[in-house]
């Protein structure tokens, strides 16, 4: 269920972490995925070490194989995220760009 | 410590499509006590291991359901730790017993999950991870496919090494008439399955199950066919991953292993069997290198070899019951059934499947990736 409410809260939050370099500490592609990401699925999934902190753990967009290794160096990004429902309302969050 | 796991009773784990949660309660509480030779009067409190009823099936207040349904009206209690809740309420009815607010207890752990889709049960297993993760589209396959790509990296851990895990536990599995899975595999097989979450495949990853078991603890000793609980131990981890310090290790398990052997006061050589948590087949390898059955690193090589296996093992037996991978893993169920598992092989009571000459078993569950873990050491 989508909370209006968690999200506005959330957003500030989320703000913060944009345009913040790091690097993939860990990765997999999720090709099961849960409900909501069917539509994005499969997708690279990564712990990344932000370089001024903290780790996260994030989808990997505009990517290539190539790519998606360990210390491979990543940008945070807004981006949708889960397929929104009845309510309408479309959810944001981070998610990571190799660079 | 006193407590004495006086009964036990378990149902088949599987695709129990015309079981309800309320029938597969009854069948495993009934045969516990049955098995106990407790009468039902003397049962003073009932503690209910379960993750999903609340996300999938919209059913709360489990305690009460379950003490009406099993017509015990006694004080009950809900535990939830995602995937160690059975765990945690073992020793959430060893602390009511130590407490002196009781003397017999029934510790009960069923989950219901074919009722639903698949991706709806793959969603409320999430409920087990953070917030971040969850946004991020992460499952848990996901979380754990890289902690095993961490723990490739480091050691060289290679995936015909984890796909060792699934193959010994189906091998335990076929002997466990309880089991969900009774069919051998090959690790060609697991290399072939599709994948889930690189480099995860179906056969690296436990199932879906339905499922439940439960035991009945007492603080009286004397009786006979009991088996002691000698140590109960739990630790806790950052709920996400990326909050770790090291991901080629639970830490909340080193730490939950560590107390527990203290506390029972025996060590890593002494243990004849474990049931571990093999949710995946990384798992088991972190576990017996956690709990330090092996040493970091090398327990991937040693599975191929059989060193953990029912008949080749030179030391330890892991997961004869088939564990999470063969056995099954209905949630809440998991952590009491190894209790059951223990027990058993404890009295030498597991036909073939039986570790020669147990005396000292472990029982290690784990909740989320991580985030908790539960140790119990029981002896005969």
């Amino acid at each position: 269920m989508i909370s209006p409410v968690k999200i506005w809260r959330n957003q500030k939050h989320t703000a913060k972490l944009v345009g913040k370099t790091g690097s993939i500490l860990v990765w997999t592609i999720i090709r099961v995925p849960p409900e909501g990401f069917s539509n994005q699925a499969p997708y690279p999934l990564a712990v990344v070490v932000l370089d001024k902190g903290p780790t996260i753990t994030a989808q990997v967009v505009d990517w290539d194989e190539k790519q998606l290794h360990t210390k491979q160096k990543v940008i945070t990004v807004i981006r949708r995220t889960i397929d929104t429902t009845a309510d309408g309302v479309i959810p944001y969050g981070m998610k990571v760009k190799p660079v | 410590m006193n407590i004495t796991v006086a009964g036990i009773g378990i149902t088949k784990f599987g695709e129990l499509w015309s079981a309800s949660p309320r029938s597969l309660a009854k069948i495993a509480v009934e045969m516990a006590i049955a098995d106990s030779g407790v009468e039902k009067k003397s049962i003073q409190g009932l503690f209910v291991a379960n993750m999903l009823a609340g996300m999938l099936g919209m059913q709360g207040h489990l305690g009460a359901l379950f003490s009406e349904e099993l017509g015990l009206s006694v004080p009950a209690y809900t535990v939830e730790g995602a995937c160690a809740s059975g765990g945690l309420a073992v020793q959430a009815g060893v602390m009511s017993i130590l407490s002196g607010q009781y003397d017999t207890v029934v510790v009960l752990g069923v989950e219901k999950m074919t009722d639903h889709k698949p991706e709806e049960v793959s969603s409320a297993l999430m409920g087990a991870g953070s917030n971040e993760e969850r946004l991020a589209g992460a499952t848990f396959p996901g979380l754990y496919a890289m902690l095993a790509r961490a723990h490739m990296e480091k050691f060289g851990t290679t995936e015909k090494q984890m796909a060792a895990v699934a193959v010994k536990n189906h091998f335990h599995a076929s002997l466990n008439p309880n089991a969900q899975y009774k069919n051998t595999i090959t690790v060609d097989h697991v290399l072939r399955s599709s994948c889930i979450a690189d480099p995860l495949k179906l056969l690296d990853c436990s199932p879906v199950t339905d499922g439940a078991a439960a035991i009945v603890l007492t603080k009286d000793t004397k009786n006979k066919k009991g088996v002691h609980i000698i140590a109960s131990q739990i630790a806790t981890d950052t709920l996400g991953l990326a909050g770790r310090k090291s991901l080629t290790e639970l830490s909340a398990t080193k730490q939950a292993a560590q107390h527990a052997f203290i506390q029972a006061g025996v060590g890593q050589k002494d243990i004849h069997l474990a049931e571990v948590h093999d949710c995946f087949t990384i798992a088991e390898i972190l576990a017996i290198e956690d709990i330090g059955f092996g040493k970091k690193g090398e327990v991937g090589r040693e599975m191929e070899h059989g060193t953990y296996t029912l008949g080749t093992a030179p030391g330890v037996v892991v997961n004869s019951s088939g564990g999470l991978k063969g056995c099954g893993h209905p949630i809440g169920a998991t952590g009491v059934k190894q209790i059951v598992e223990i027990t058993s092989q404890l009295r030498g009571t597991c036909g073939k499947r039986q570790v020669h000459d147990a005396k000292i078993g472990l029982a290690h569950n784990v909740g989320g990736s991580g985030a908790t873990a539960v140790v119990h050491i029981l002896q005969k």
